[in-house]
């Protein structure tokens, strides 16, 4: 009984660990958009073709985060009457741009064109 | 002091050539100037029309490429590679004018004109509506052929170089027009004093040679006075005779230079002045070193006269006349009205008069200046308006005596 115990608390301590190890991006996005239908890499290159330069992107999509509405949505009708509009962020200015920041550093173009 | 002489000066001459090259060269100026603007023009006009042949190519190619990289944003990230052509290089830059990826040979580009040349290439500029991989400026460049650059330059300046001749050869014809008035007055003012010189001569030389030779210890005081006045009056009018026959005949007199004692010459002619400036109670202050010239002796009594006669001229009342001789210079200082700073260049200029209240044709310092350059010696003026004038002569050009 106190091996399972012990092993059961083993356990939960390296999932806590972990858990800590991720930064603001994978702790709070990629949790809810890994079951969203479209990914954050696509939604990426929908706000690219939208704002096209690094500052106008991540100040849209730090508004939009801030205070998400229908009209500043890029998603299509269809996709806001099936799954609504997002929820109002929670983290802190300084979250947010460091969560952005980690998004535009993992999908830049830039880096990947050849 | 041995002078070299500078022969075939002739000042209605120089005046007409400094006149012509003024003309001339503020004519040819101005036609360059007017040539250069219309090759400019030309140019600009042939880059236009360049530009146009081109913009239809480059606005296709660009059209390609936007496509391409529609395809290339629908299917990224699993294809990266940047679509390329061979007839056509390319970039594309973001809304904040950052590179997002560039084939480019020139990288500075232009967001402000939609087709410009840079080194040897054209680049067009297209701006895009939907930001595909975040672009919104497309370049297109392409090598640029020289073919109509070489044409428009040899246009311009093959037509440039024979409209340049044409209105120079313009130029010469009106500045020849211009000329001959001026030309006509000239000569037509010597001619005059050519003939009345002639009949100055004798009427002149019977007045003074008959005023030398009366005995004046007979004559009351008050006949005195006007035989002096008679006197100076002949020597002015003898004076004026001088630099007359001096103007018409001496260009065609051979000179005749030999060692002139100046200090002598000087001491002559101030004796020969002395009643002249004592009409107007004007005093000679003298200070002569011994000093002699190689030269012609009645040029240098030209010189010598015009500037004793203008110092008293145009002295005051009471006034001083100072004049210094050293080995190298000679110079002549009155304590007259002075010449006004803009007015000192202009008095050697035939027919100019320091002030139109006082006699004379202006041709004096004229004179002066002509022996001068004969003769290559140095003349500096120094005048303040109401203080007086001094006028310097330099025989520094000359070999020294012994």
């Amino acid at each position: 009984m106190v091996k399972k115990i012990l092993l059961i608390g083993t356990i939960c301590t390296l999932f806590l660990g972990a858990d800590e190890d991720k930064n603001v991006y994978e702790r709070n996005c990629i949790p809810c958009h890994r079951y969203a239908p479209a990914s954050l890499e696509k939604l990426f290159m929908v706000y690219l073709k939208t704002y096209s330069g690094e500052l106008s992107l991540k100040g849209a999509l730090k508004a939009f985060l801030k205070n998400p509405t229908e009209a500043d949505s890029l998603m299509n009708n269809t996709f806001i009457e099936n799954f609504s509009v997002k929820d109002k962020t929670t983290l802190t200015d300084e979250e947010l741009d460091e969560a952005i920041d980690t998004y535009w550093e993992l999908y830049d173009v830039r880096k990947k064109l050849k | 002091m041995l002078v070299s002489k500078n022969k075939g000066t002739s000042l209605l001459r120089s005046s007409e050539k400094s006149s012509l090259l003024r003309f001339l060269a503020l004519y040819f100026i101005l036609v360059t100037m007017i040539l250069l603007l219309l090759g400019i023009f030309y140019y600009q006009s042939q880059e236009k029309l360049m530009f146009s042949n081109q913009r239809t190519i480059l606005s296709e190619y660009a059209n390609r490429q936007v496509q391409a990289l529609k395809q290339l944003h629908n299917d990224f990230p699993h294809r990266t590679i940047y679509p390329r052509s061979i007839k056509y290089r390319s970039a594309i830059y973001d809304i904040e004018g950052e590179k997002i990826f560039s084939l480019l040979k020139h990288d500075n580009i232009r967001f402000d004109k939609e087709i410009y040349r840079v080194g040897n290439s054209i680049h067009f500029l297209k701006t895009l509506d939907d930001y595909y991989l975040g672009a919104k400026y497309l370049f297109i460049e392409v090598d640029e052929d020289k073919a109509w650059y070489k044409e428009t330059m040899s246009n311009i300046l093959a037509f440039g170089t024979l409209t340049l001749i044409v209105l120079i050869i313009f130029g010469l014809f009106f500045v020849s027009i211009f000329l001959r008035p001026m030309r006509n007055s000239i000569v037509l003012l010597d001619n005059f004093i050519k003939d009345t010189t002639h009949e100055l001569n004798t009427p002149i030389s019977a007045i003074l040679a008959n005023v030398e030779m009366m005995d004046t210890s007979l004559m009351s005081e008050k006949n005195q006075k006007r035989l002096s006045r008679i006197n100076i009056a002949a020597k002015t009018v003898s004076h004026l005779y001088q630099d007359l026959t001096y103007l018409t005949l001496s260009h065609n007199r051979k000179s005749k230079d030999e060692w002139i004692d100046m200090k002598q010459l000087i001491e002559d002619r101030v004796e020969y002045f002395a009643i002249l400036a004592g009409a107007k109670k004007i005093t000679f202050e003298l200070d002569l070193k011994e000093s002699a010239i190689f030269i012609d002796g009645i040029k240098i009594a030209r010189v010598l006269d015009n500037l004793i006669s203008n110092a008293i001229k145009y002295n005051k009342r009471n006034g001083k006349i100072f004049i210094t001789l050293r080995k190298n210079y000679l110079q002549v200082k009155d304590t007259g009205i002075g010449i006004k700073s803009k007015k000192v260049n202009e008095i050697f200029e035939r027919y100019t008069r320091f002030n139109s209240s006082e006699g004379g044709f202006g041709i004096g310092l004229n004179i002066v200046k002509s022996i001068i350059d004969e003769y290559d010696l140095q003349i500096s003026v120094e005048s303040i308006v109401d203080v007086g004038t001094t006028i310097r002569i330099d025989f520094t050009k000359g070999t020294l005596d012994g």
